[in-house]
């Protein structure tokens, strides 16, 4: 790993910890505020793309371990993690590694800018909310002993703000994408 | 900005070595998880809160760091009424915030830098595999508690952008400018980094 990969690492770690710092995004149709950290699983992946977007992540989860208020909200510490979100934590790096590697493969500059955004939108959906809630949910139900079923159900109220997130996410990331160009391409 | 979660204070846990404390986490998760029987659980819940409230945080601070994961737990509890045998919910209610009042004890006894230096011992392993080096994640974690404040006034200049043109302040009109502004940095960082030969390349 060159310095510069290092550096844009610790950079977009520190752009996470700033997401969670400002004040969470309302919307008239759905009741529970945004924060905008939750987004950064997506961004990581589709801007920095899967290895380095991984480690911003383990970068991130060390921060907490080590007991710094890095999560929206000011939390932090080893009692996050031992807490039943934990797995969604921990599953973050998880998360933002497969985002990358489907953005890598599908987002290439050749490709027209609507398959750049359905590109980024599928890489969002796939990383952000099928492989996290993977990692999640079993880990909830593992630790609380609420029956799996029960835990997947549940979590579907989460969806509909998710699917939001990853077009927020999807613009945001194609914005950069236009701009300042760091997803390494992959064949 | 980001104060650590440390307590000052001179309480006999905060005396105890940070290496102690982790591994008494570690394996208290494991008995907790390997008992139903409230008998041990309401000692290990009444043993972990007494030692955290014993830190010398105040009432307020000690609620507020733990709160959220509490409620969590509680919700989660509630759920639970519905689905598994009364039993079966207190001992996890017992279990979990045992665990969770444990780990903050941890938390607020042991600084970065103790912290730190275990992190260091448990990446030799992979160090020595040549997959990492321990020096460059103490490096990105400098880099990351040096520029979040930067990133941060950042962000509030282009919401302050954003009303000076009567614009609402939108995340989506602003994390694309904020990440491109602060990734565009690195390549001055990286060559300051190299310049500075930090990484003995």
């Amino acid at each position: 790993m060159n310095t510069r990969d290092l550096v844009l690492v610790a950079l977009f770690t520190a752009i996470i910890v700033v997401l969670g710092l400002v004040p969470p995004i309302t919307l008239g149709f759905i009741p529970v505020p945004i924060t905008a950290q939750s987004m950064g699983v997506m961004l990581a992946g589709c801007i920095i793309g899967a290895k380095r977007g991984a480690l911003a992540f383990l970068l991130l989860v060390l921060l907490v371990a080590i007991g710094l208020p890095v999560l929206s909200g000011g939390r932090g510490g080893l009692a996050v993690l031992a807490g039943p979100s934990g797995g969604f934590i921990f599953g973050w790096a998880v998360a933002a590694f497969v985002t990358g590697l489907v953005a890598e493969r599908f987002v290439k500059p050749a490709t027209s800018e609507a398959r750049q955004f359905a590109g980024f939108f599928l890489a969002s959906v796939l990383g952000g909310i099928v492989v996290l809630y993977g990692i999640g949910i079993p880990w909830l139900s593992a630790v609380t002993g609420t029956p799996l079923t029960a835990a997947a159900t549940g979590s579907l109220v989460f969806i509909p703000g998710d699917l939001l997130k990853a077009a927020i996410a999807t613009l945001a990331a194609r914005a950069v994408y236009a701009g300042y160009p760091l997803l390494p391409a992959r064949v | 900005m980001l104060t650590s979660l440390y307590v000052e204070g001179g309480s006999w846990f905060h005396r105890v070595p940070v290496r102690a404390k982790l591994v008494a986490l570690a394996l208290l998760s494991i008995a907790l998880f390997a008992t139903d029987s409230p008998f041990l659980l309401l000692p290990a819940f009444l043993l972990s809160g007494w030692l955290y409230l014993s830190l010398g945080l105040r009432p307020r601070e000690a609620l507020s760091r733990v709160g959220f994961v509490f409620f969590t737990i509680l919700i989660l509890a509630a759920v639970n009424l519905f689905l598994v045998p009364v039993p079966q919910v207190a001992a996890l209610v017992l279990r979990l915030m045992a665990l969770v009042l444990f780990a903050a004890a941890v938390t607020a006894t042991a600084t970065i830098g103790a912290f730190m230096d275990e992190v260091t011992i448990l990446l030799k392993p992979l160090e020595r595999l040549g997959l990492l080096r321990a020096a460059d994640v103490g490096l990105a974690l400098g880099l990351v508690l040096r520029f979040v404040p930067d990133i941060f006034a950042r962000y509030q200049a282009l919401a302050e952008a954003h009303r000076a043109r009567g614009l609402p302040v939108r995340p989506l009109t602003i994390i694309g400018p904020l990440i491109i502004l602060t990734l565009k940095d690195a390549d001055t960082i990286a060559a300051a980094i190299d310049a500075r030969g930090f990484r003995r390349q």
